[in-house]
């Protein structure tokens, strides 16, 4: 595991609890997500349309897709619910003295 | 023990019952009569993006056919004719008989036609099925002003595609407003500037009084004595229940096929889910007939579970959607019994929704937003209103008050 692909999001305390927030690097877009029993991350963009997760709902361990309601489970990525059918891709996340970060292959 | 149960219809909510029934009844045996010969598929991109080439025909079905071979779900591309409930029979126009001793009608709905008094009824296309969707892509490649009757969802959402592929686009609607039926007109009219913005002509309270075909264009003249010319009608003026084959029978019909709060018809063994059911729904306290995806899915599950003997009463908040442009319009509960109506929001930018009361409390929300901005808020709104309890209307009109607050007390 090479250390330069963990990319630093920001503070723990940037996040809600049960929330989430976007993180863009480079052209790549990604939700970070704060649940009961830590930090986890995905891809942004919904795999159904077009359109960023950062405004869905988190429930439990799910995020809602704003736009068509497909859910997916933020913790494996399964697309739980159509209209999504293709998995969200998940990411590694640490905590570092109180900074979050994600791995990016 | 080992039935047979029939769907008919082969949309989503034949084929989400199916898959239901399997679930719970590994030994039944499950057909599915369609009468496209097509597996059951996505119908809502038909209108936009595959007509604006984004999705492939392989990209709409809800599921291959290996799955359903797994499952062990036959699914048979029939036409039936004739239904005898009181021997459990049906009767198909090449003379099969199937019987069953469950069986599932999810026709769905069919297109309202516009009434013409010449012969240019096949000169008028409509939308509702992958052919349809297929034969207008390919026609309208070569047109360049397009007239489309009707502002309801359908109307508006092949305007915006047509729209982005550079056409030329007339709406006629009859009503004073867009989608009049069910949404509200503060919402209606951010979405008729939309259209206008991208140089979509919306003309509204005008009836046809005759359509006329020369030289291959048509003039269609209104009852104002106006006159627009056009080179290619399209039509998406509601639609009915599929129910022409039960009309002679004992199944209650009032709108569609009634059925109470567990998909049960009034003929004992005899299910409706989707749009052909007008269902009792015991939130709310009434029969209604809805047309959604979300429906069509959730009220397929819940007939599913009944089917096979799990007693499951269907009581989900209505929800749909519509994308137009950029815009994501989204409708949650019903919003046409309220006292109050609580506004969030006026920036179409960052999303505007209006929330209808009674009581105090959330019956149904409507917003629209640029896509994304409304979605969090009316899925909140939906459990809120699934909770009937009376509601904060401060952090209901302060979007700077996130309505999250109101579902965690």
């Amino acid at each position: 595991m090479s250390e330069e692909n963990w990319i630093e999001v920001g503070s723990t305390d940037s996040i809600e609890e049960e929330d989430l927030i976007r993180f863009d690097h480079q052209d790549k877009t990604f939700c970070v997500y704060k649940l009961t029993d830590g930090f986890y991350a995905t891809d942004g963009i919904c795999t159904h349309e077009a359109v960023h997760l950062e405004d869905g709902l988190v429930m439990d361990d799910e995020i809602e897709c704003p736009m068509h309601q497909g859910i997916f489970n933020i913790k494996s990525g399964e697309a739980i619910s159509p209209p999504a059918c293709e998995d969200l891709k998940t990411y590694l996340v640490k905590v570092d003295n109180d900074k979050i970060f994600i791995k990016i292959d | 023990m080992k039935n047979n149960i029939i769907i008919l219809g082969g949309g989503q909510a034949g084929i989400y019952a199916a898959r239901e029934i399997r679930q719970n009844d590994s030994k039944s045996n499950i057909k599915i009569l369609g009468e496209e010969n097509l597996l059951p598929y996505e119908r809502p991109p038909l209108s936009k993006d595959f007509l604006l080439d984004k999705k492939k025909e392989e990209d709409l079905y809800f599921y291959s056919s290996d799955v359903l071979k797994n499952e062990n779900i036959e699914f048979e591309n029939i036409s039936i004719n004739k239904v005898d409930f009181e021997n459990k029979k049906l009767f198909a126009k090449n003379d099969n008989v199937y019987s069953y001793d469950s069986l599932l009608i999810s026709t769905g709905s069919e297109n309202k036609k516009l009434t013409l008094d010449n012969n240019l009824k096949n000169d008028i296309y409509y939308l509702r099925n992958l052919e349809e969707a297929k034969k207008i892509k390919e026609i309208v490649s070569n047109k360049n002003k397009i007239t489309i009757i009707g502002g309801g969802f359908i109307g508006l959402e092949i305007a915006s595609s047509l729209s982005q592929l550079q056409k030329k686009v007339i709406v006629i609607e009859i009503g004073n407003q867009l989608m009049g039926r069910i949404i509200p007109k503060q919402i209606a009219d951010l979405v008729q500037n939309t259209h206008i913005e991208h140089g979509n002509e919306i003309i509204l309270n005008k009836q046809i009084e005759k359509i006329t075909k020369k030289n291959g264009d048509y003039g269609i003249l209104l009852n104002d004595n106006s006159l627009i010319e056009t080179d290619f009608i399209i039509a998406g003026i509601g639609s009915t229940p599929t129910v022409k084959l039960f009309e002679n029978t004992n199944l209650k019909l009032d709108n569609g096929i009634v059925t109470n709060q567990f998909c049960e018809t009034s003929i004992k063994d005899v299910y409706a889910a989707g749009d052909v059911s007008n269902f009792y729904h015991p939130f709310y306290e009434r029969n209604m007939r809805l047309e959604s995806y979300q429906h069509a899915q959730n009220h397929g599950i819940c007939a599913g579970k009944n089917i096979a003997g799990v007693k499951t009463e269907y009581s989900s908040i209505p929800w749909m959607w519509s994308d137009q442009f950029n815009l994501n319009l989204q409708l949650t509960g019903i919003c046409d019994e309220y006292d109050e109506i609580i506004e969030r929001g006026n920036d179409i930018n960052n999303g505007v929704i209006y929330f209808f009361l009674k009581n105090n409390k959330i019956r149904g929300a409507c917003g629209v937003g640029i896509i994304g901005k409304v979605g969090r808020d009316i899925r909140i709104t939906s459990k809120l209103t699934e909770k009937d309890n009376i509601v904060d209307k401060q952090i209901l009109s302060d979007q700077n008050l996130k309505l999250n607050k109101l579902i965690q007390k």
